[in-house]
């Protein structure tokens, strides 16, 4: 055991110091949301609002779709997380657990399709999306993002390590595969289930390149796509609100974090896999 | 168990089929098409569209645009990749250890990794700002003249790395936090009686066992670095001069602001040669690193 020294006390300032440079950015979006914009134009050094207000809030809300846009993004994240369950947990199952032709092949498809990046997907699939008259609408937000191999790796990695007397018990007992997959399966893997919720969630919420391509009408935005729309072309420098705006965008995701710190963090980390 | 085996694999295919329709037609066939677009002439909302084998590829590589977005994106991959672990290393030991605050310090350092890069990226384009952003007003109280960061053609790539930077160090702190916690605690109790300094401690302890956390972290970073676009489509959208323009934007302004089908779909299939080269470099590296 080492005694505290000088340089314990220099290491805790070097790391008030990081911590003042990470979160600096957040304690500015606050106080500028709070702020009068005349305020904000000659504060200089002084950073703390003299008279905090929430007038740019509702600034935002009159001016922008800003309530749309968090509906967009709810409805978005929320039906790719249930495709993505729909589709992917059958097939982990499968590949897990049970024996057929050409499963190895399969499965190192899947891996294999884990780190193509999404640029090289993207021209084809908004030919595709277009041609189907889907574009401008929340279909093609959601269906490209279904096809997950990440998930069905996840659940895959999850379901093996349950015994297999599980399944056969269930066989025995006549037990349908639908009923084995929602009732007994889902269950048993629900530590899996919730680490990918919050992958995708993250993901899919944050998501700025996709709604760029696939949406060219203001009430489709995601909130991504919202605020920079905001920020480029309405906001006309109104610090303030846009701030404002910033903030309530962040908002769901830095809420979900706070909530479940240790799950978040690992849930994000355990893969090292984006998208 | 003795079961009918044909309707076993019937039952087995059915579990597979709709996962692997989605994968086969928002994955793989868009990259099987993406190949063949990238030998044909083809904009959009142009009637033409020929076959034109290497003709996008000519073009391609001997575009100004592409090697100065290849260099761009070296650079930018590189810095990002090498700063972040060593900023990551450091602040992981800072933290390891503080079992009080170390909670505090581990959200505090996370946050930029769960908040939404688009509006992150501005809230830095406002802190940055010529005139009235907090970071030249700093500079002017120490008398220092500022710039326009982000619309400097010498500073701009500089300020989005330095931002990126912001963004992956608590990513890569937790790996480390990881890795240190890993290490026996003993290992340090008997260096310590052999009289080793922290300094010594970390050199010839925390270093050597964290390197298959080092290498890990590398490869991951090296393909985060490479996939990120939000940034510095918000903060530069590739300018001032295109001294932003990394391939990711390149690949987009090409493909969904000029239509150029074709010769975007070149830029996508360059694009996927880089990661599957990188991915291969990764599965070689895999097999001589022993991880615990």
């Amino acid at each position: 055991m080492k005694h505290k020294n000088g340089w314990d006390y220099l290491f805790t300032v070097l790391l008030c110091l990081l911590g003042i440079f990470m979160i600096f950015p957040f304690i500015l979006m606050v106080v500028t949301s709070l702020k009068d914009s005349k305020e904000i134009m000659i504060t200089g050094l002084n950073i703390l609002p003299k008279a905090p207000s929430f007038k740019n809030f509702v600034t935002v809300f009159q001016k922008t779709l800003l309530l749309r846009y968090l509906y967009n993004g709810t409805v978005v994240v929320v039906f790719i997380l249930i495709g993505q369950f729909a589709v992917n947990i059958p097939a982990s199952y499968a590949f897990a657990k049970r024996k057929f032709p050409l499963k190895n092949l399969l499965f190192v498809a899947v891996l294999a399709a884990l780190v193509f990046p999404r640029y090289i997907a993207a021209i084809p699939n908004f030919l595709l999306l277009s041609k189907f008259k889907l574009i401008n609408t929340y279909r093609a937000l959601i269906l490209p993002s279904i096809a997950s191999p990440f998930c069905i790796f996840l659940m895959r990695q999850y379901i093996m390590t349950i015994p297999e007397d599980f399944f056969e018990a269930a066989a025995l007992e006549g037990c349908s595969i639908p009923r084995l997959l929602t009732a007994i399966l889902m269950p048993m893997i629900r530590p899996a289930i919730g680490s990918f919720t919050i992958f995708s969630i993250v993901s899919h919420w944050n998501d700025l390149f996709w709604p760029l391509i696939v949406i060219n009408s203001r009430s489709m935005y995601t909130p991504p796509a919202g605020i920079v729309f905001f920020a480029d072309a309405e906001g006309a420098s109104d610090w303030g609100a846009i701030m404002a705006a910033a903030l309530l965008t962040i908002a769901p995701l830095v809420v979900l974090f706070l909530s479940n710190r240790k799950q978040f963090i690992s849930s994000l980390t355990s893969t090292g896999i984006k998208g | 168990m003795l079961k009918n085996r044909k309707s076993d694999v019937i039952v087995s295919y059915a579990l597979i089929a709709p996962a692997v329709a989605f994968m086969v037609l928002f994955i793989f066939y868009p990259i099987l098409y993406s190949i063949i677009l990238s030998a044909q002439s083809y904009r959009l909302g142009f009637r033409t569209r020929e076959f034109i084998g290497f003709g996008n590829y000519i073009e391609l590589f001997k575009s100004a645009d592409l090697w100065n977005s290849l260099r761009i994106t070296g650079i930018y991959t590189i810095v990002v990749v090498v700063a972040s672990l060593v900023l990551g290393i450091c602040l992981a030991v800072l933290v390891h250890q503080r079992k009080k605050t170390g909670m505090i310090w581990q959200i505090i350092f996370f946050l930029p990794v769960a908040a939404t890069m688009a509006a992150m990226a501005i809230v830095w384009r406002f802190i940055l700002d010529d005139n009235f952003g907090v970071f030249n007003n700093l500079l002017r109280a120490l008398g220092i003249n500022g710039a326009d960061w982000v619309r400097n053609p010498d500073t701009a790539l500089g300020a989005v790395i330095i931002i990126n930077i912001w963004a992956n160090a608590g990513y890569t702190m937790v790996f480390f936090l990881a890795g240190l916690a890993n290490i026996p605690d003993e290992l340090y109790q008997a260096a310590s009686l052999d009289g080793s300094t922290r300094l010594q401690d970390f050199r010839y302890i925390s270093w050597p066992l964290l390197s298959p956390t080092t290498l890990f972290i590398t490869i991951i970073m090296t393909v985060r670095a490479l996939a990120s676009f939000d940034l510095i489509k918000v903060m530069t959208n590739g300018g001032p001069l295109k001294t932003t323009q990394i391939l990711s934007l390149l690949l987009y302004q090409e493909a969904f602001q000029y239509f150029n089908v074709g010769y975007a779909s070149g830029i996508a299939v360059v694009f996927f040669v880089i990661v599957l080269a990188l991915t291969l470099v990764q599965m070689r590296f895999d097999t001589r690193v022993h991880y615990q």
